[in-house]
């Protein structure tokens, strides 16, 4: 199966640093991070806090720009735009999912999940179609008029999943996503995943949680801001870098 | 974000918080309900104090006769009589002024100073010799039975005021014209009521309501032109032609012209006294307009206060709100929300707040001005200008006090709040 995928790229970082100024002193938090996702791949990023994974998150979420280094998302160079550009790029090529979910109390589920449409100026008629659609696909059809605090944990996951997918994404970055549930409502999100994994969405999870690390198709260590080992559970062999 | 729904989810998120909508907006709703109620209660004192002005007719120059302050002096003069006094607009006046080009016509009155007594009180009424067009000039109504006309010639026909009827008949008399009245020794009969709406004081006779009419012949064939009068044991005889002149011009555009004419004239031939004095409606209208205005400048400043304290209000509650919801925008902004959207976002609250409040206000304002017309009995009145005006000037005020903590809102660093649990 791994010969035969397609290999076609979805981000490509090369020499990835950050480093962070105060008066006083630089404190670097990623000295030169190198990896290529591919498009379908499920990527586990794991590293123990302290290892520059949030840091990580924030630029390939383009929350946050990398003091150095070239980063492609879908061949576009993201490094040199502005933040009306990343904001954009953010909304149609991203899906984010959060370790609290991060819904919206007030909105309905359906509303929340149309809500990355809003900001694609998605016609009123299209987001109704595609929002109840995906609430389909995350299983939650029956709650499209609930509101988030009527709906369990895993409930929510479900629906900011579905959030995550309305924009047709490069790439689903989820960050934390079983953090905040219990082991077996972790297993049914996961298994979310792993549907939509099969269905070709390409995901970047970052975790400090090594309990799902066979999950993943990858899974790039980071260590003091640098990658130091990445795994491949599909070729089954581990590559380990000097740091 | 396209605009309406940008729009729905700024109302949207107000509903959510109804009762700290409503405490946040009370600052400009008194404010703007204050404003209504001032603007209100001083267009109405405005409105009355012009219609009685306007009353008089703005095409009229009143000329009339002052008692000089000289009296009690050296009274006597050639003819020997030591108590006589005369002063006042004369005959030769009259003539002069009529003759003037812009002078249409001039109604004439005079005060024959009697005492109307009722039984022995003595009461604030006049009774007054007039030409027989002093009713159409004074702006006058017939309320009942007819005006003097000249068919009255010297006879003791007369029309009374409306005040006249209330003070010397009872209630219970509904009509009294064909009635008798007597002043002094004198008999008259009423054969009208006439009345003046705005109550308009004339100078030299004071306000049409307090008269009683006769024809200006009747007057000087029963009374002549003097007055006899005894005030602490002095008996003084006073001398007057004329109280008033109303004169009416024939191109209001040249009022001005032929008041400085009369003016000057009249101070030529009563230089030695300042008996006369002249008033001009038109004029006296714009200085009250003048008035006015300063007052609404006045007043609009206070306001401007009290709407400035309330959206400081606001702008305070809105930076608290968003320094609240920092994981809101944290979360839109990661799901592709531009900076500008986050901005329109909470200024749109804050001019929907402002709006409310406004609209709300001009409402109370409203209801405010009613009870005081109500329960003050002093009069109100609204423009439509000014309940236009108090709405935009809230929404300014919203775009005003509610771009900074908008602004605020946008620069919150997703990053942060997004880490933030």
């Amino acid at each position: 199966m791994a010969g035969a995928r397609e290999r076609k790229e979805a981000l490509h970082l090369a020499d990835i640093r950050k480093t962070y100024y105060t008066e006083t002193v630089e404190v670097p938090v990623l000295k030169g991070v190198n990896y290529d996702v591919w498009r379908g791949e499920f990527i586990g990023i794991m590293g123990s806090s302290g290892s520059g994974k949030s840091t990580m998150l924030n630029i390939l979420g383009l929350l946050d720009k990398p003091t150095g280094g070239e980063y492609r998302l879908d061949g576009l160079n993201v490094a040199e735009m502005s933040d009306f550009e990343l904001t954009r790029v953010r909304n149609v090529k991203i899906g984010f999912v959060f370790q609290a979910f991060n819904l919206f109390p007030h909105l309905t589920v359906q509303e929340n999940i149309e809500v990355p449409m809003l900001y694609a100026e998605v016609p009123a008629k299209k987001r109704h179609e595609v929002s109840a659609y995906m609430a389909e696909r995350v299983k939650l059809a029956h709650r499209l008029n609930h509101r988030p605090t009527q709906l369990s944990g895993g409930e929510c996951q479900r629906v900011a999943v579905a959030r995550s997918l309305v924009n047709n994404p490069t790439f689903i970055l989820a960050d934390e996503p079983t953090g905040n549930l219990d082991e077996k409502t972790g297993a049914e999100i996961m298994n979310l995943f792993h549907e939509l994994h099969d269905a070709g969405t390409t995901i970047v999870m970052v975790t400090h949680n090594p309990y799902y690390e066979s999950h993943y198709d990858r899974v790039i260590y980071l260590r003091n801001g640098m990658v130091w080992k990445i795994i491949d559970n599909i070729a089954g062999s581990t590559q380990e870098f000097p740091t | 974000m396209k605009l309406h729904d940008q729009l729905w989810l700024s109302f949207h998120n107000l509903m959510l918080h109804k009762v700290r909508s409503i405490l946040t907006s009370l600052g400009i709703i008194f404010g703007v309900g204050s404003v209504i109620a001032m603007l209100a209660i001083s267009e109405g004192a405005k409105i009355q104090a012009l219609a009685q002005i306007e009353a008089m007719g703005t095409d009229k120059i009143i000329v009339s006769t002052r008692k000089p302050p000289t009296s009690g002096k050296d009274v006597s003069d050639s003819s020997g009589n030591s108590m006589m006094e005369r002063y006042g607009i004369t005959i030769a006046d009259l003539d002069h002024i009529r003759k003037m080009d812009n002078v249409e016509e001039v109604a004439v009155a005079r005060n024959s100073r009697k005492k109307i007594l009722s039984g022995m009180k003595r009461l604030d009424l006049s009774l007054v010799g007039v030409s027989i067009d002093f009713m159409e000039f004074s702006r006058s109504q017939l309320v009942q039975g007819r005006w003097l006309s000249s068919i009255d010639g010297i006879t003791n026909n007369c029309v009374i005021g409306s005040n006249v009827k209330r003070q010397l008949f009872s209630l219970g008399e509904q009509n009294v014209i064909g009635s008798t009245i007597m002043v002094e020794r004198d008999i008259f009969r009423v054969v009208g009521i006439v009345e003046n709406l705005h109550g308009t004081h004339i100078p030299g006779i004071g306000s049409p309501n307090d008269c009683i009419f006769i024809t200006i012949m009747a007057s000087d064939s029963i009374y002549g032109k003097k007055s006899y009068e005894t005030s602490n044991r002095n008996p003084s005889v006073e001398d007057v032609d004329f109280d008033t002149f109303i004169i009416r011009v024939r191109d209001v555009s040249y009022i001005d012209f032929t008041s400085k004419r009369i003016s000057s004239y009249m101070a030529k031939r009563h230089a030695d006294t300042k008996d006369w004095t002249i008033l001009v409606p038109l004029d006296l209208l714009k200085q009250q307009e003048q008035t006015q205005n300063i007052f609404t400048i006045v007043m609009s400043s206070i306001a401007g206060i009290s709407l400035l304290v309330g959206g400081i209000g606001i702008m305070n509650i809105m930076l608290a709100n968003v320094y609240e919801r920092r994981k809101e925008i944290g979360t839109r902004r990661a799901l592709g929300a531009q900076k500008s959207d986050i901005i329109k976002q909470f200024l749109f609250e804050t001019i929907f707040l402002t709006s409310i409040g406004g609209s709300t206000g001009v409402a109370l304002g409203v209801v405010i001005a009613l009870c005081v017309t109500h329960y003050a009995g002093m009069p109100t009145a609204f423009s439509l200008w000014f309940i236009l005006l108090a709405l935009l000037i809230s929404a300014v005020i919203g775009v005003l006090f509610g771009t900074y903590p908008a602004w605020k809102a946008a620069q919150q660093n997703p990053i942060e709040v997004l880490r933030s649990e």
